[in-house]
C-alpha cells in the first residue's frame, strides 16, 4: 500500500442481531446469579399402610417367638403429605446440610454464596458477574483515527 | 418304664433357638440312649403288677377250689364211713395232685401270657419314646425354621426401611451439590450464554487516500499527457 493513505475495518452486525446478543447476554447474567434452588416437597415416598401393618405384624410375630422386635422405635423421619404424595422432603435434609456446611466451613459457604443472590434478601453476591470489575480493552480497535 | 425325653424341659416361652437348641439335645439325649437299651428294662412295669394281680388271684382261686374239692371229698368219706382210710387217702392224694397241676399249668400259661404281654408293652414303650424323640427333633427343627423365618423378614423389612432412609440422604446430597455447585453453575449459565450467540458478525473495509496520494495520482496522469 502506498505511503500517507490508511485503511479501516469495522465490525457490523444487524441491528436485530445486536439487540439479541445483548438481551441473552443480559438474562444469562441475570440468571447465572439465581443460584441453586432447593425442592422442599416430598421426593422420597414413604412406606404404604399395608408394608407399615406388616412391619407390625413382623414385630408381634417376633415378640410372639420371645425375640427381639424393634419395639416400633421410630427410624424414619414423620411423613408429610404435600400434593397428594405421602413420603419424605430431602429439604430439611438440604438445610442441615448446608448449615453443617457454614458452621464448620464458614469462609467456604460465604465464597460459595457470593456468585448468587441472597435467596432471602435478593441481594446479589460480590462474585455474581454484574459486580465482577471488567476492563473493556477491545472497544476502541477499528475506530482509530476517527 | 424306658428313660423318656422329659418334655419338661421345653419352656414353650423360650425363643425358637433356645427351642430347637433343646429340642435337639433332648431328641440326641434320648435316640442315643436308645442304641443300647433293649425291652428288658420296662418289663417288670408291666410284669410285676401283673403277677400280682392275675397270677396270685388265680392260685388263690385254684388253691380255694382245691380247698372246697378236698373238704367235699373228706364229707363223701365221712358219710361213706371211710374217713381215714387209705382210699380216702388215695382220694385225697389224687385230687391234690390234679389241682397242683391244674394250678402249675394255669400259672404256666399266666405267666408266658404275662411275659409277653410286658415284653410287648414294654417294646411299644421304647418305640414310642424313640418316635417322640424324633419328633421332638423335627419340631426343634420347626422351631429353628421360624426362628429364621422371622429374622429374615425382619432383616428384610430392615433392608427396606434403611433403603428409604438412604434414599432421603441420596436426595439431601443431591441437593446440596446444587448448593455447593453454584460458583461452577453461574459459569456454565454464562457460558452457554456466549455459546448460543449465532455468528452474524461481518465486516466492511475502507481506504482513505492521504494528500500525499492525490499529488502521486496528479504526477501520474501528468505524465501521461
Amino acid at each position: 500500500m502506498a505511503k500517507g493513505g490508511r485503511t479501516e475495518q469495522t465490525a457490523t452486525m444487524p441491528a436485530f442481531a445486536e439487540t439479541g446478543v445483548q438481551q441473552t447476554a443480559g438474562v444469562g447474567t441475570d440468571a447465572a446469579a439465581a443460584g441453586y434452588t432447593p425442592m422442599y416437597g416430598v421426593d422420597v415416598a414413604g412406606f404404604s399402610p399395608m408394608q407399615t401393618a406388616a412391619f407390625e405384624g413382623t414385630n408381634q410375630m417376633a415378640s410372639a417367638f420371645g425375640m427381639p422386635t424393634s419395639q416400633n422405635q421410630g427410624y424414619l423421619p414423620p411423613t408429610q403429605t404435600i400434593g397428594g404424595v405421602t413420603g419424605y422432603s430431602s429439604g430439611d435434609v438440604y438445610d442441615a446440610n448446608v448449615d453443617a456446611l457454614k458452621t464448620r466451613r464458614p469462609a467456604q459457604a460465604d465464597y460459595i454464596e457470593s456468585f448468587v443472590i441472597d435467596p432471602v434478601t435478593g441481594q446479589a453476591g460480590s462474585r455474581v458477574p454484574d459486580n465482577q470489575p471488567v476492563a473493556l480493552e477491545l472497544q476502541g480497535q477499528g475506530r482509530r483515527g476517527k | 418304664m424306658a428313660g423318656s425325653a422329659n418334655p419338661n424341659m421345653i419352656q414353650p416361652t423360650s425363643n425358637p433357638y433356645n427351642q430347637a437348641s433343646m429340642a435337639q439335645m433332648g431328641s440326641m439325649g434320648r435316640t442315643a440312649q436308645g442304641l443300647n437299651e433293649t425291652a428288658a428294662s420296662g418289663m417288670a412295669n408291666y410284669q410285676n403288677p401283673y403277677d400280682q394281680s392275675v397270677v396270685d388271684r388265680t392260685l388263690r382261686d385254684v388253691g380255694g377250689a382245691a380247698q372246697i374239692g378236698l373238704n367235699t371229698l373228706d364229707a363223701q368219706a365221712g358219710s361213706a364211713g371211710a374217713y381215714g382210710g387209705s382210699r380216702h387217702g388215695i382220694a385225697m392224694s389224687e385230687a391234690a395232685k390234679g389241682y397242683q397241676q391244674q394250678a402249675l399249668d394255669k400259672v404256666g400259661a399266666l405267666r408266658q401270657q404275662g411275659f409277653n404281654t410286658a415284653l410287648g408293652a414294654s417294646q411299644a414303650d421304647l418305640s414310642r419314646q424313640m418316635q417322640a424323640a424324633g419328633q421332638l427333633g423335627n419340631m426343634g427343627q420347626r422351631s429353628f425354621g421360624y426362628g429364621q423365618a422371622i429374622g429374615n423378614q425382619q432383616m428384610q423389612q430392615g433392608a427396606m426401611q434403611q433403603q428409604l432412609m438412604q434414599n432421603l440422604a441420596n436426595a439431601g446430597k443431591q441437593q446440596y451439590q446444587g448448593y455447593t455447585g453454584q460458583p461452577l453453575g453461574s459459569l456454565n449459565t454464562l457460558l452457554q450464554t456466549i455459546s448460543a450467540q449465532p455468528n452474524m458478525v461481518g465486516s466492511s473495509q475502507s481506504f482513505h487516500p492521504s494528500l500525499f496520494n492525490y499529488l502521486q495520482t496528479a504526477a501520474m496522469m501528468a505524465g501521461g499527457k
